[in-house]
């Protein structure tokens, strides 16, 4: 081994700032791409990110973990052990590839923005790890699902989900647009790093990768943890960022980005992480629910690094806390309510057993939910399965592009009027689900006022014909990718068990 | 969960539909992965007209270098990202292989004072160089117009911060024999900003930073700028190292010329698929040379001045001889023309 230690040398390494005399540094740091021109150049120097790395650990360290996980990649792939997953679970890891694979490709555009638009060269430096870590994580949870198109055809939508219309990738592609494609350098910083990788995603990693190995998804499971483990040290660069913002008298614009960014995290945790956690994943092997997740570690996360900084909870403090009982459950009516729309088989998760659970960790949930999913229950066991079915669009949201669920927020004691929030600028109408979707629009109106929503493209023509087959066509399901309801309504004969077998053979 | 009865099973991504070949696992982590490229009404769903969409409809989609079907290029070397880690951690343990050689003899020691001044003013200031185009790799990476571009531009970024830390790391080692301001930072700095050898590469590489155009960014960089300076230290500076007794340094240099080499293997072969498929593509890429190559002919011509002045010295018109050289058959591999000088 070469003598000298990584502490010797590596200053020198992150050393290369300077003063640039053949251009101006506002050419090369143009404000849009990095962000960073409310902090004077000076600042930006005590920028020092917290996990060190040199090349050649990175090299060591990634290809051991590479082999690792591929090894069981290739023992999982000779095994019959993905035919025997319990079709709810099945349902999250093909919702998780669609949806957050390519997500995790553009990362690397998100690291690479702050590896040439970051104000320091050691923040430049660890973006440059960052960028490698998600092209890693992009390729890595596209070649698994590759290795399942065989078994699984929607396994398919890996690739193919940001490629159509869903409306569940509308709603992905514009939040992580919103937060690191389309985003500059410091934005990215805050938004993806600090508030999204180590606000929830580290710790949504670990809870999966868990829940993974208890339901038997071995390769689900080390994919999952290999992943966290690069997280963990990319996403320190937001602290840094941080703390030069606030040392330089610019605290507030970062609360700003983390209040913007903190609900949209939310939102898109409720529809991903809400439904896997109480409804899709097997009874037996839930651990918490999605609130008690929320609460022990988003919200603990947030009080223990986040006020570390100086920073406040966000304004809407009340209103998300309020939404862990509600808000969810609704999201998952509809997911369930338009499966076709959906290239997974959502899991209804409410036999009689799990609505007991249900009701046990959401108390008045069999009042407020539980009625909608007894009428549903009664149309299936009465042979009208159309009934349950949906026949037209649901009113969106103008930010988060998700269903407008306000009615059950009312019916849960939470929201005074069940109307979508309404603003009107430069002429257009937009809606809003709720009051921090409306304020994140109002304060930037030009990052968001162009774009259309899958109800504003209907209403526009552009999708025809402008019915239900038109829809789906236009969000590019076949009738063969359509969700059907997971467990072909074992749920609604009294149909319980959560184990694999018996699930699957009822089908 | 039901499998949903296709009329046949997939044998690939339905994506590729129409590929007659089946893809290899290269191909299918890195194909149409880049969705964004070219869609109406603008590449990113937020307000078509916002600030980063603007800019990639400008510098991106609006680039002179176009008409390309870019998923149609392919990196010679294949590399996805398991396998980049896989070669690099091979080539890293090459490289401790001989740092450990030449530490336990102790080499240092017996390097000329003189030459480790070399030392001091061309090699340990080119992190500088280095970081530039570390983090131009980066830029053109971001703005690729498909994955197969911008992951090779991506680890390409990765080997200039592999260079970069060798050289940081024989700073410091050189500086426990030799004098304690090989590893200060800002006499490193100052070389960088204030010698007369320095300036004109200082310069070429500040504008390299301003060449927002996607097709520019990689024309300058990985078409001229980089290949010279690539020319002139992993070869003139690693043979003079070798002539001056430094073993470690020419060896260093010359592995990282390895990644070099792969750096220009797939530049020139996207240069030629830029041609070929759209033959007034060459007349724009040789537009971009002609603007860069005089910026990196001055960037040669100031740090050559240097080599004239080692203990075993070589002629400084014969450095930039031979980098002009260099330059001109990389020139001819992808331009087909033969170099006039
Ligand atoms: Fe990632
Ligand atoms: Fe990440
Ligand atoms: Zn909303």
């Amino acid at each position: 081994m070469p003598k000298l230690a990584r502490s010797d040398w590596y200053d020198l390494a992150r050393d290369t700032n300077w003063s640039f005399r053949y251009v101006s540094e506002q050419d090369v740091f143009p404000e849009e791409l990095s962000g960073t021109g409310r902090v004077p150049s000076e600042g930006w120097l005590a920028w020092d990110e917290p996990y060190k790395i040199t090349y050649r650990e990175y090299v060591h360290n990634q290809v051991t973990k590479d082999t690792t996980t591929y090894s069981v990649k290739n023992a999982f792939a000779r095994s019959t052990l993905f035919e025997k997953l319990d079709p709810g679970w099945k349902s999250v890891i093909l919702a998780h590839y669609g949806a957050i694979t390519m997500p995790e490709y553009l990362a690397s555009i998100g690291e690479a923005r702050m590896g040439r638009f970051g104000r320091a060269a050691a923040w430049r430096n660890t973006a440059t790890f960052g960028t490698l870590d998600e092209v890693r994580h992009g390729q890595i949870q596209a070649f698994f699902p590759y290795g399942l198109i065989g078994k699984e055809p929607r396994a398919d939508w890996a690739l193919k989900a940001f490629h159509t219309n869903d409306w569940i990738v509308l709603a992905v592609r514009q939040l992580f647009d919103d937060m690191f494609v389309a985003n500059d350098a410091l934005s990215i910083a805050l938004q993806l790093t600090f508030t999204l990788e180590t606000g929830f995603t580290n710790l949504q990693f670990l809870g999966m990768a868990a829940d993974a190995i208890k339901v038997g998804d071995l390769e689900f499971g080390s994919l999952i943890s290999s992943i966290q483990t690069d997280e963990a040290r990319h996403a320190q660069q937001g602290e840094p960022t941080i703390k030069v913002l606030a040392d330089n008298g610019q605290k507030d614009w970062g609360q700003f980005l983390i209040d913007h960014m903190f609900w949209r995290s939310w939102r898109v945790f409720a529809l991903l992480t809400g439904l896997s956690m109480d409804y899709y994943t097997p009874l037996e092997h839930r651990t918490m629910s999605f609130k008690e997740f929320i609460e022990d570690w988003v919200i603990k996360q947030f009080s223990d690094q986040f006020r570390d900084f100086g920073l406040e909870h966000p304004w809407y403090w009340d209103e998300f806390v309020s939404e862990l009982t509600w808000y969810h459950h609704a999201i998952h009516l509809g997911v369930w309510n338009w499966r076709p729309t959906v290239w997974w088989n959502p899991d209804a998760g409410v036999s009689p057993e799990e609505r007991v659970w249900l009701e046990e960790k959401y108390p008045g949930w069999n009042r407020t939910f539980g009625r909608y999913w007894d009428v549903i229950g009664d149309n299936i066991r009465g042979g009208k399965v159309e009934a349950t079915l949906p026949e037209t669009l649901p009113m969106v949201c103008n930010l988060c592009q998700l269903p407008i669920v306000r009615a059950a927020g009312v019916q849960a004691g939470a929201l005074a009027s069940a109307a979508p929030l309404r603003h009107t600028h430069e002429g257009r109408n937009y809606l809003f689900c709720s009051e921090p979707c409306k304020w994140i629009f109002t304060q930037r109106p030009e990052r968001f006022a162009g774009h259309l929503s899958l109800v504003d493209r209907f209403l526009a023509g552009a999708i025809t014909p402008p019915d239900l087959g038109g829809v789906l066509a236009y969000m590019g399901l076949s009738p063969a990718e359509q969700g059907q309801d997971a467990t072909g309504y074992a749920w609604a004969y009294g149909g319980t068990a959560n184990g694999s077998g018996a699930r699957a053979g009822r089908r | 969960m039901t499998a949903a009865p296709h009329a046949r099973p997939l044998r690939t991504w339905s994506v590729f539909d129409g590929v007659r070949r089946r893809p290899n696992e290269y191909e299918a982590v890195t194909g149409h992965f880049h969705y964004h490229f070219g869609r109406e009404p603008a590449p990113f769903d937020l307000d078509p007209d916002s600030a980063i969409n603007r800019w990639y409809l400008r510098y991106r989609e609006g680039s002179p270098l176009r008409g390309v079907d870019w998923e149609g290029f392919r990196d010679p070397s294949q590399l996805n990202y398991r396998r980049y880690i896989a070669l690099q951690h091979d080539r890293e343990i090459y490289a401790e292989g001989v740092v450990d050689h030449f530490e336990a003899l102790d080499a240092d020691t017996d390097l000329n004072p003189a030459w480790v001044g070399i030392l001091g003013r061309l090699y340990l200031p080119a992190r500088y160089a280095l970081h530039v185009l570390q983090i131009t790799s980066l830029y053109v990476g971001q703005l690729g117009p498909s994955a197969y571009v911008t992951n090779a531009a991506f680890f390409q970024a990765a080997d200039e911060l592999r260079a970069l830390q060798w050289i940081a790391y024989r700073a410091k080692s050189l500086s426990l024999t030799h004098g304690h301001d090989l590893a200060d930072s800002t006499v490193a700095r100052r070389f960088w900003e204030d010698d007369p050898v320095w300036q004109p590469a200082r310069e070429t590489l500040e504008r390299l930073l301003l060449a927002y155009d996607w097709g520019e960014a990689f024309v300058a960089l990985n078409l001229v700028v980089k290949p010279a300076l690539d020319a002139l230290f992993k070869t003139g500076l690693a043979d003079l190292a070798q002539a001056n007794g430094d073993g470690l340094t020419a060896q260093l240099l010359r592995d990282s010329g390895v990644d070099s080499a792969r750096s220009q293997a797939w530049s020139t072969n996207l240069a030629r698929h830029a041609t070929a498929s759209r033959p007034g593509n060459a007349a724009v890429l040789a537009a971009w040379e002609r603007t860069w190559r005089p910026l990196a002919e001055r960037a040669v011509d100031g740090l050559s001045t240097v080599f004239g002045d080692a203990p075993k010295a070589v002629d400084p018109a014969d450095v930039v001889a031979a980098v002009g050289a260099s330059s001109a058959a990389l020139r001819a591999s992808w331009a087909g023309e033969p170099h006039t000088a």
